[in-house]
């Protein structure tokens, strides 16, 4: 698992590559919650996550609570379908923001 | 107004004057309201007490009669519920606003009236009607803290000077302030126990609704269905009646409206469904046929909206016809295209031969080895876990992402969707599925080919240390472990997650985190169309009673992975270890083979 970070337009764009799971979530639940102090918008990218489990999952449902209580905008874009499969299990595909892509993601507003 | 009160207030009656004839005493006084007042409260028929009441506290201050008044007509007129004496005015009506009682009740306060002929609040009406002549009243009132329900008269003292007392008042209020707790205690109990008997009643219809429903299809039937009402009684329904040639009946309706009514024209149409689908050709013929008897007695601007079906399970065809309701869906598993059946007749129960002079029109498809989803629009307009309404998109999505789960398992991910666990739906929801077993099934496995079926027992056999970073390894040996008895890449997908979450356990329950403290054995072993896949530690027994899945009403990190591995395994579940093992978590899914 790796992961990069990339600054767009005063967003943060965490882009997860590999398998989120047990052993790799500390590591992105860290990433997102130091991207939420510096950042009033996030954009997680999983277009390459090949698997992510429930504790992955945990990290970005917290990363997103905690956008929330900091009014921060939390989004997840281009979700690989391993990934979705998981999202929709946990039935959380309604509760995140989904963008289809990141350029979308980033699209202002309407 | 100023005459009124004159002859009201206490202080107007010389109470040093020694009581007259009376020979009452104090301790008589405290029996009589002891007594009565036992009485009051012991009974449940106040009507027949209060009678009993009035006739003791009469003779008790030796007056002629008694009569005890209670507002009715929303407080504008006294109606007498019980009395005393040469006349019966039960059931007479008097002013509430006016009058010697009707005083007592607007000021909740008791008087006397020694000589009515000298209160200007006197009305003879009553007298005028009845031929009784009133001379002297006392009037106490039935209040309750600030309220007051009516009051209790006596007329007419006959002992002694023909005076009545202060005493007489005071003892009269006493017991008319017991009186009115008796009776409202009396009003209370019997609302509630008319409630409890409507709840009852209502549980009973809910009971023969639920009925009235088809019992859960076996496992291999093809047609399944799930009903679930908002509140107690659903107006909403679906059947299935299979004919002796083997062809298959179902519907689904929808009667509009909620509540009662629309659970009778629920029954009414279920029946009528029942009956006339054994005579009739087509389903064109059917919803006809439904619709000429809901008109003949249907009233009140009810109506049903139903899809009627006649299913061929030996060539996969269905005709359906459709009265204004909400298009079912043909879901093609290999395209994984969905096409809407569109609604082709009015809803029933509105107008006789509303449909045309041909009837409602029937439209015949090919499932070709698909599915054809029939729903109520509880599913389409229900509120989703992010707030927004569920929508057809939004069905078809749930429809396509759960398309590989055992039928009955299907309806209920996808009813679940919309259901929050606890909470109630806006709207009864009603979903049904046909399916086409012509060609085989994604839900099912097509008889293994010869080469697989050699390799049935055991598969393979992992020993790994219980550390997080072996959890990718893990998944690769399940990944591959699949692909060597040939399953399909979801079944490939949800099986890897599956025995990683409940390594995931073994890792964090089981040895509580620590590193190194143990080994985790995974068996793959084939019976036929099913792995099993056995996790063995060798922790601590654990209380599987303690391991729960999450609550997914809930939205927040952790407790997601129990509820990942029962949503995709067929079965989880701890069987009892063997010796020198801790734990052995059983996981049991039916294969589903990768067909080229």
């Amino acid at each position: 698992m790796s992961y990069e970070i990339r600054e767009v337009d005063g967003a943060a764009i965490v882009a997860l590559t590999g398998d989120v799971d047990l052993q790799t979530s500390p590591a992105v639940r860290q990433k997102l919650l130091e991207s939420l102090e510096k950042y009033k918008r996030i954009v997680v990218d999983l277009s390459a996550v090949h698997y992510i489990d429930s504790s992955g999952v945990a990290s970005l449902v917290e990363a997103f609570q905690v956008s929330r209580k900091k009014g921060a905008l939390f989004s997840l874009a281009s979700v690989s379908a391993a990934a979705m499969r998981v999202l929709s299990l946990a039935r959380l595909d309604k509760v995140f923001t989904i963008h289809p892509s990141v350029e979308a993601a980033l699209a202002p507003q309407g | 107004m100023a005459q009124a009160k004159a002859s009201k207030p206490l202080s107007a009656v010389p109470a040093s004057s020694p009581k007259p004839s009376s020979e009452n005493t104090m301790q008589d006084h405290l029996w009589l309201i002891a007594e009565m007042t036992r009485e009051f409260t012991a009974s449940h028929d106040y009507k027949t007490i209060a009678q009993s009441a009035l006739e003791r506290i009469t003779k008790y201050i030796g007056a002629e009669a008694a009569s005890l008044f209670l507002l009715a007509d929303a407080g504008d007129t006294l109606a007498c519920s019980a009395c005393y004496g040469p006349v019966d005015i039960t059931g007479l009506r008097i002013s509430a606003k006016t009058g010697v009682v009707g005083r007592a009740v607007q000021t909740r306060e008791g008087s006397m009236v020694r000589d009515v002929s000298q209160d200007a609040d006197f009305g003879a009406a009553v007298d005028a009607k009845t031929g009784f002549k009133t001379r002297s009243l006392l009037v106490a009132p039935l209040a309750i803290g600030q309220d007051c329900i009516g009051a209790i008269e006596i007329i007419n003292r006959l002992d002694g000077d023909g005076l009545f007392t202060a005493d007489d008042l005071v003892l009269l209020e006493t017991l008319a302030r017991a009186a009115a707790l008796a009776i409202n205690n009396f009003r209370l109990t019997e609302k509630i126990v008319a409630q409890e008997r409507q709840q009852h009643e209502l549980e009973l219809a809910a009971e023969i609704q639920r009925d009235l429903l088809p019992q859960p299809s076996s496992r291999d039937f093809p047609i399944h269905g799930i009903n679930i009402p908002a509140r107690s009684v659903s107006g909403d329904f679906f059947d299935i009646l299979t004919l002796p040639d083997g062809r298959i009946w179902f519907n689904v309706g929808d009667v509009s409206g909620k509540g009662m009514n629309a659970a009778l024209l629920m029954a009414k149409t279920s029946s009528l469904f029942r009956c006339l689908a054994k005579s009739a050709e087509h389903p064109g013929q059917l919803l006809n046929a439904i619709n000429s008897e809901l008109c003949e007695t249907n009233s009140r601007g009810m109506f049903v909206t139903m899809v009627g079906g006649l299913f061929n399970p030996a060539t996969g065809r269905v005709v359906l016809t459709n009265a204004g309701h909400e298009p079912p869906l043909h879901f093609d598993l290999r395209t994984e295209r969905f096409s809407a059946i569109p609604a082709d007749g009015p809803p029933l129960g509105i107008a006789h031969g509303i449909a045309g002079p041909d009837g409602y029109p029937v439209t015949e498809i090919d499932l070709a080895g698909g599915m054809l989803y029939v729903f109520t629009d509880g599913l389409t307009e229900a509120t989703t876990f992010g707030g927004g309404m569920l929508g057809i998109d939004g069905a078809r999505a749930l429809i396509r992402d759960h398309a590989e789960e055992s039928p009955d398992l299907r309806l209920k991910s996808i009813s679940g969707a919309v259901k929050l666990p606890g909470q109630s739906l806006r709207d009864d929801l009603t979903l049904l599925v046909v399916e086409d077993m012509t060609m085989g099934r994604a839900s099912s496995m097509p008889p293994p080919s010869a080469d697989s079926m050699t390799t049935d027992g055991e598969i393979l056999r992992l020993r790994v240390p219980a550390r997080p970073d072996r959890l990718k390894l893990i998944r690769a040996a399940v990944e591959h472990a699949a692909r060597f008895v040939g399953a399909n890449e979801a079944w490939t997908f949800d099986m890897t997650m599956a025995v990683d979450e409940a390594c995931q356990n073994i890792i964090r329950h089981a040895y509580g985190g620590r590193p190194d403290a143990g080994d985790i054995v995974i068996d793959f072993i084939r019976r036929g169309d099913t792995m099993e896949v056995h996790l063995m530690d060798f922790a601590e027994p654990v209380d599987p009673s303690k391991i729960k899945s999450r609550d997914l009403s809930e939205v927040r990190p952790g407790g997601l992975g129990v509820h990942l591995i029962k949503s995709v395994c067929d079965e989880a579940t701890f069987v009892t270890p063997p010796p020198g093992v801790g734990n052995l978590f059983k996981l049991t899914k039916r294969l589903q083979i990768n067909i080229k």
